[in-house]
């Protein structure tokens, strides 16, 4: 073969790698709604992705060290070994530019790295503003954590649940309440991820659902206060601060305690329960666990008395050693209680 | 020291302040003259946190698998923290740069050039761009390497089991005039029935396009597939002729050498059993008939 025949041999292939990258391109690289939109047919095996617009996929992120690592080292068998996550990086955005970024700082680390040092910035507390950012990271993340598991069939709620416990306790140090209610604004709905995706549709849909009003205090939420007040003085609470105070909708109510115990106090419940026992559930109390609760499952807790014909029902939750008297005890229980659902008991 | 990664992924609570204090002086040195921004200070600060936290680093504990990164020195750990504070800085400073210039542009003003010299002195490279720094770059790369070629190949040749979906494919690589993969896939495609429809037209041509899109996407993505295709064209290399005539060997051993591990090859072999390429019963070694072979180095091996 002569040398204007490799030549040609090799642009016809260059060609043809061009022509196939440019469909490769075009099959890896999809907009959210193409995989949303899809309806089944019969050829159609199951659903593969469920994917939205600014997600990352955290078995593709966390190899990215190595991989780059990898490539650093000059491995020559680094692309078939990554090829999985070569494929990956062609059509997600996302990974493609977080691998850039993590590329450039690991070359950096390792060619000039012994020169960087720390300085010693002493003990420090976090500012709120950083508490709030760190919660919504957290949480995002375990929603990240939670959906990858769903699609890739594992278990990621060990690792999802220590996410949110740490958004709990990190949330239960932020002073201002505005800032705290927006550092966990997902918590709920993100903690809640996995039941809904268990629910089978039989499971009865919550009569009422109550959050606390964080922050609730001084004369913003007069007519609550004043309920609450009420309420205070008839179970002869001795602090404002000693009380969380929950609402649904137009009802009102409370928990307080006595002692080491939880008592939740309900009114104006509507003429269908009264009489009834009730169900309650705190979704967020299997959490963190520093409520023993009564009967043992926070999902499922029956009142000890029916709701009486007032439709006031006081039943207790569960026994505790933190403080409703403690402002960071309190802030972390009252987080507990974002979600508290009644329905009537089976 | 103040911390190290160790810290950040089994104390991420009691070191997270320090890291924050760290990062937030950090920031506050590459953000120039909005280094008072908090705001802006803020945003490179989270987008490192993110990234450490998308890592699986920060507070991963033993949930989440080590990587290189657990492995650096202090130093190299600090270097890189720094680094990546930096780039977010620059990122949006730039960003900052282009709003201005825009502004001055409507205003009619000269440009006051603040961070100019930041800009400069920050985009210095260590040693040129990036492998696959564009998802181009990326595609030219996994047409281009054959071991890459055959991971796109066993999909196609899987895809096969939904006949629309493959005619579909088939068709739209036709479109991109791509011929040589065409070439070797019709070759190689044990079931030649499949191309007898080729050229008729398919109803909901788009749907079935899309669902083998999708199909295709997950089969190239995943590390089970990538043992398949890695294994078969190993036992294509390093057959033995066994002392029966039409059957060769391969011991589990040399299918693992380098970067495999046993429960590797343990993946790959037990695909190509499930795709009716091998019969192996998981012993240590692997005895391949000479129909089986041939198939094997049809479709995995390039010449």
């Amino acid at each position: 073969m002569n040398d204007n025949e490799q030549f040609d041999k090799s642009s016809n292939s260059q060609d043809e790698y061009e022509k196939l990258a440019r469909w490769l391109l075009h099959v890896l690289t999809h907009s959210p709604q193409d995989t949303e939109n899809v309806s089944t047919n019969e050829e159609d095996t199951g659903a593969y992705e469920v994917v939205t617009g600014d997600e990352y996929h955290p078995q593709f992120y966390r190899q990215l060290p190595d991989f780059i690592m990898a490539l650093l080292r000059n491995d020559a068998k680094t692309t078939v070994h990554y090829a999985p996550l070569l494929y990956h990086l062609a059509g997600c955005t996302v990974c493609h530019s977080a691998y850039l970024e993590l590329y450039d700082a690991l070359r950096y680390a390792v060619k000039s790295g012994e020169k960087a040092q720390s300085i010693n910035y002493g003990r420090r507390s976090l500012p709120d503003g950083a508490s709030v950012k760190l919660c919504q990271l957290l949480i995002n993340q375990a929603e990240a954590v939670l959906r990858q598991a769903r699609r890739e069939h594992i278990d990621g709620e060990a690792q999802a649940r220590s996410l949110l416990q740490w958004a709990m306790r990190v949330s239960a140090h932020i002073t201002q309440s505005g800032m705290r209610a927006r550092a966990l604004h997902d918590l709920v709905r993100v903690a809640t991820i996995t039941d809904n995706l268990h629910t089978t549709g039989q499971q009865e849909l919550a009569t009422h659902s109550y959050s606390p009003l964080i922050g609730a205090s001084g004369t913003r939420h007069g007519k609550v206060l004043r309920k609450a007040d009420t309420l205070m003085r008839s179970t002869g609470t001795p602090a404002e601060q000693a009380m969380i105070y929950l609402q649904s909708s137009h009802l009102e109510g409370g928990i307080i305690q006595r002692e080491g115990t939880l008592e939740l106090h309900l009114h104006d419940l509507d003429e269908k329960l009264r009489g009834r026992y009730l169900t309650i559930s705190v979704p967020l109390g299997s959490l963190i666990e520093p409520v023993r609760w009564n009967g043992g499952n926070p999902r499922s807790i029956l009142s000890v008395e029916p709701v009486d014909k007032d439709g006031t029902l006081i039943t207790p939750l569960g026994q505790t050693d933190l403080r409703l008297s403690n402002p960071d005890e309190r802030n972390l229980l009252e987080v507990m209680f974002l979600l508290l659902e009644v329905r009537p008991a089976s | 020291m103040p911390f190290t990664a160790h810290d950040l992924r089994y104390h991420a609570e009691q070191t997270y302040a320090t890291l924050y204090a760290h990062l937030n002086w950090h920031a506050q040195r590459s953000l120039g003259e909005f280094k008072h921004d908090q705001v802006e200070v803020d945003l490179v600060v989270g987008h490192v946190v993110e990234q450490l936290l998308r890592l699986g680093l920060l507070g991963g504990g033993d949930r989440t698998s080590l990587t290189v990164l657990d492995g650096l020195s202090n130093a190299q750990f600090y270097a890189f923290l720094n680094r990546s504070i930096r780039n977010k800085a620059i990122d949006r400073l730039r960003r900052k740069r282009l709003l201005m210039t825009y502004a001055i542009d409507l205003e009619g003003m000269e440009s006051t050039e603040t961070e100019e010299d930041i800009l400069n002195e920050a985009t210095e490279n260590l040693g040129g761009a990036p492998p696959f720094p564009t998802p181009e770059h990326a595609v030219l790369a996994l047409a281009s390497q054959q071991e890459l070629r055959n991971l796109l190949k066993h999909c196609i040749k899987v895809l096969s089991a939904a006949p629309k979906q493959f005619q579909a494919i088939i068709l739209e690589i036709e479109e991109f005039d791509a011929t040589d993969l065409l070439k070797n896939i019709f070759e190689e495609l044990p079931d030649k029935d499949l191309l007898a429809s080729r050229g008729e037209p398919i109803a909901n041509i788009s749907q079935h396009k899309d669902h083998a899109h999708k199909k295709l996407r997950h089969c190239l993505q995943q590390q089970s597939t990538n043992l398949t295709v890695i294994v078969a064209l190993r036992l294509t290399e390093y057959r033995v002729q066994s002392t029966r005539p039409d059957e060769f060997v391969v011991d589990m051993q040399t299918l693992a050498q380098q970067d495999l591990t046993e429960s590797d090859v343990r993946t790959g072999l037990n695909q190509l059993v499930a795709e009716g390429l091998l019969d192996w019963h998981g012993d240590s070694v692997v005895h391949i008939t000479s129909t089986q072979m041939k198939q094997l180095t049809r479709f995995y091996r390039e010449e």
